[in-house]
C-alpha cells in the first residue's frame, strides 16, 4: 500500500516538476510547482512526520507558490521570458542532472541508510519543541531573531512615505 | 383564475398526481429496489446479536421500523456518515444555506426593508429554494478566451477546500471527521489554499474585473493570514496542544476569550477579512468592479462559489467557537434519560412504552450540539452584522490595519499568554 502511494507521489512530484520547467504557460508552470511541493509534503507524510508535511503545505504551497503566481501575473511576460531555444543547453542540463543524481544516489546507497527501521511511531511535535528549548536553544534564538527581524523589516518596507492614511480631512 | 395556472382543472390535477404516483411505483420497483439490493451485496454489513447480517436479511429489515434501528446505528458509526452527513459536509451545507436566508432577512430588517417575501407563505421562506432552482437551471457561460480547465475546476476546488476546513471542526465530544493531532496546523494549511484558488479563478476568466478582484483578494487574504495565525498562538501556548478537540476540552470551566480577549478580537477582524465580508469586501466590491472575482461565473458555478464561501463562513465561525468560546461546553439543558426507560420500558397507566435500542444519541450529545450551534449562530450573527452598518474601507487602510495594528496586537496577545503562563496561573502546577 505504501509502495503504491510512494509510486503515485513520485509520479506526481517528478511529473509536475518537469511540467513546471517545460510548460510554455507560466501560470501552469506555477501550478506545476505547487504540485511538486505538495508531492514533497506527501513524502513527509509517508515518512511519518505530519508536522513537517503540514508546514510544507502551509508555507510552500500556501505562501511561496502564491508569491510566485503573483509575480508571474503582475510582470509582463516578455520582460522575464525570452525565447532562447538551445538544444545543446538542454542536453547539457539533463546530463548534469543525471550525473548529480547518480552521485547522490551512490552516496546514499553507500551510507548504510538501508538499515533504517520503518515501523517506528511518528515523531511527536512536542519532542521537537523540547529539543528546541533544551539542546538546540542557540538555533531557536537565531531563528527567532531572524523571524522578528524579517517581520519588522516587512513592516518598515510596507510603510508608505507619503503618510496620508486615515480619513481625509479636506 | 390565477395567472400561474390559467387552465386549472381539478380532474387534471388529480390525474397528474396519480400519474406521478404510478411512475414512482414503477420506477422504484424496477430500478430502486434492485439497486439497493445490488449495493447491499457489496457493502460490509455489521454483526448484530452475534451473527453477521446477510444482504437479504438487511434488505427485509430495512423496511421494518423497529428492526432497521441496528442498521441505522451501524451506518452512523461509519466514516461515510461522518464525512457526508453529520459533522461534515451535510451539516455544514444545511447551516450555510440557512445563513444565506437569515442574512438577507436580517439585513432587510436592519435597513427597514422587507427582504425576501413572496416565495412561501411565511416571510418568503422558500426564497432560497427558488434561488437554488434558478441557479441550477441557468446556462453556464464560459468566456470565449477563458482558460477552461482552471475556470471550470476552481469553483469545485473552492467548495472542496471549504469542505476540508469543515472536516477539521469538532462539533460534539468525539464527533469530528478528522481528529488529527495537528488540527490547528492543518487548519492553517487549508486556509492557505483559498487565495490560490481565488487568484487562479480570477486569472482564468481572462477579464479585467475578475483580475482586479482576484489581485485584491490575494493582497487581503495573504496579509490577513499572518494576524489570523498569530492570534491563535496564545491559546496554543496556554493549552500546550494543537488538537482542536483537546482545545475544546481544556475550556470545560471557562472559555479562553476571558483571558485572551485581544486575540479573540484580532482573530475576529482577520476572519472578516479572510471571508471577504463587509467592511473588507474589496475583492467583490459590487459598486466598483461589477462582482469582483465572481464576475464571469454564471449558473451553478456561481452557486458553487457562493456555497463554498458560506461553508467557509460557517467553518470560520465554528473555529472561533472552538478556540475562544468553549465549543460544545455548556450547562446540561436536556436531562439524561432514565435507566429504566432505556432498559425495560416505562409503564404509564395501562400502556407500557418500550423503546428497544432507541436512544440513538446520548443526551450529552444533544446538549453539546445545542451549545455548539447556539454559539456558532451567535458568532455568525456578529459576522453578518457589519454588513448592515459599515461602508467598505479603502485598500490602503485595510493593509495598514492588517500589517501594523493587528500584528502588533497579536504580539501583545502572545505576551499576555506568556505572562499568564509564567505567573503560574495556567500550565503545569498552575492555579486554574
Amino acid at each position: 500500500m505504501a509502495d503504491a502511494a510512494f509510486l503515485a507521489l513520485s509520479v506526481i512530484t517528478i511529473g509536475s516538476a518537469i511540467a513546471a520547467l517545460e510548460l510554455r504557460s507560466l501560470v501552469y508552470g506555477a501550478i506545476g510547482l505547487m504540485g511538486t511541493l505538495g508531492g514533497v509534503a506527501g513524502f513527509f507524510l509517508l515518512l511519518d512526520s505530519p508536522f513537517v508535511a503540514l508546514f510544507q503545505i502551509a508555507v510552500y504551497v500556501g505562501s511561496i507558490a502564491v508569491l510566485i503566481l503573483f509575480t508571474v501575473m503582475l510582470v509582463k511576460r516578455e520582460l522575464i521570458f525570452k525565447k532562447i531555444e538551445d538544444p545543446k543547453r538542454k542536453w547539457a542540463g539533463i546530463g548534469l542532472m543525471l550525473i548529480f543524481m547518480v552521485a547522490i544516489g551512490a552516496v546514499i546507497l553507500d551510507s548504510g541508510l538501508k538499515s533504517v527501521t520503518t515501523d517506528e511511531p511518528p515523531v511527536d511535535f512536542r519532542e521537537i519543541g523540547d529539543d528546541f528549548l533544551t539542546y538546540y536553544w542557540p538555533a531557536l534564538i537565531l531563528m527567532a531573531l531572524i523571524l522578528a527581524g524579517s517581520v519588522t523589516g516587512a513592516l518598515v518596507l510596507a510603510r508608505r512615505e507619503d503618510e496620508i492614511s486615515g480619513p481625509r480631512t479636506d | 383564475m390565477s395567472v400561474i395556472a390559467p387552465k386549472f382543472r381539478f380532474s387534471e390535477f388529480l390525474k397528474s398526481i396519480t400519474d406521478n404516483l404510478f411512475w414512482i411505483i414503477i420506477l422504484v420497483t424496477l430500478i430502486g429496489l434492485p439497486v439497493i439490493m445490488i449495493v447491499l451485496l457489496f457493502v460490509d454489513l455489521p454483526v448484530y446479536q452475534g451473527e453477521l447480517i446477510n444482504p437479504f436479511l438487511a434488505f427485509s429489515w430495512m423496511f421494518h421500523p423497529e428492526l432497521s434501528l441496528p442498521l441505522i446505528k451501524s451506518f452512523m458509526i461509519t466514516d461515510f456518515f461522518r464525512i457526508a452527513v453529520f459533522p461534515g459536509f451535510g451539516f455544514a451545507v444545511l447551516l450555510a444555506t440557512s445563513v444565506i436566508f437569515i442574512e438577507r432577512k436580517m439585513l432587510a430588517k436592519l435597513q427597514l426593508r422587507v427582504g425576501p417575501f413572496y416565495c412561501g407563505k411565511i416571510e418568503g421562506i422558500l426564497q432560497l429554494m427558488a434561488d437554488g432552482i434558478k441557479l441550477v437551471t441557468k446556462e453556464i457561460i464560459i468566456p470565449a478566451k477563458a482558460d477552461k480547465p482552471i475556470f471550470i475546476l476552481s469553483p469545485l476546488m473552492f467548495v472542496g477546500a471549504a469542505a476540508a476546513f469543515v472536516a477539521l471542526i469538532p462539533v460534539a465530544p468525539g464527533w469530528v471527521v478528522a481528529d488529527i493531532d495537528l488540527g490547528l496546523i492543518a487548519v492553517f494549511a487549508v486556509i492557505g489554499f483559498f487565495p490560490i484558488i481565488t487568484v487562479l479563478a480570477s486569472w482564468s476568466a481572462n477579464s479585467k474585473y475578475p483580475f482586479i478582484g482576484g489581485i485584491r483578494a490575494l493582497f487581503q487574504m495573504v496579509s490577513f493570514e499572518i494576524p489570523l495565525i498569530l492570534s491563535l498562538l496564545g491559546v496554543v501556548i496556554l493549552t500546550g496542544t494543537l488538537n482542536l478537540s483537546e482545545i475544546v476540552a481544556s475550556q470545560a470551566s471557562f472559555p479562553w476569550i476571558i483571558f485572551l480577549p485581544v486575540g479573540a478580537i484580532v482573530f475576529f477582524i482577520a476572519m472578516l477579512a479572510e471571508l471577504e465580508r463587509i467592511p473588507f469586501d474589496l475583492p467583490e466590491a459590487e459598486s466598483e468592479i461589477v462582482a469582483g472575482w465572481l464576475t464571469e461565473f454564471s449558473g451553478m458555478m456561481y452557486g458553487l462559489v457562493q456555497l463554498g464561501s458560506y461553508i467557509k463562513l460557517y467553518a470560520f465561525a465554528a473555529l472561533f467557537v472552538v478556540i475562544f468560546l468553549g465549543g460544545w461546553n455548556g450547562p446540561m439543558i436536556f436531562p439524561p434519560l432514565e435507566e429504566e426507560l432505556i432498559l425495560e420500558g416505562k409503564t404509564i397507566g395501562p400502556i407500557t412504552i418500550q423503546t428497544p435500542g432507541l436512544p440513538i444519541f446520548s443526551m450529552e450529545f444533544f446538549s453539546g450540539v445545542f451549545w455548539f450551534i447556539l454559539k456558532t449562530a451567535a458568532v455568525i450573527f456578529f459576522i453578518l452584522l457589519p454588513r448592515g452598518v459599515f461602508p467598505r474601507v479603502r485598500i490602503d487602510l485595510l493593509l495598514d490595519l492588517g500589517w501594523f495594528k493587528l500584528i502588533g496586537l497579536t504580539f501583545l496577545n502572545i505576551f499576555i499568554a506568556l505572562a499568564l503562563l509564567y505567573a503560574g496561573v495556567f500550565g503545569p502546577g498552575g492555579m486554574l
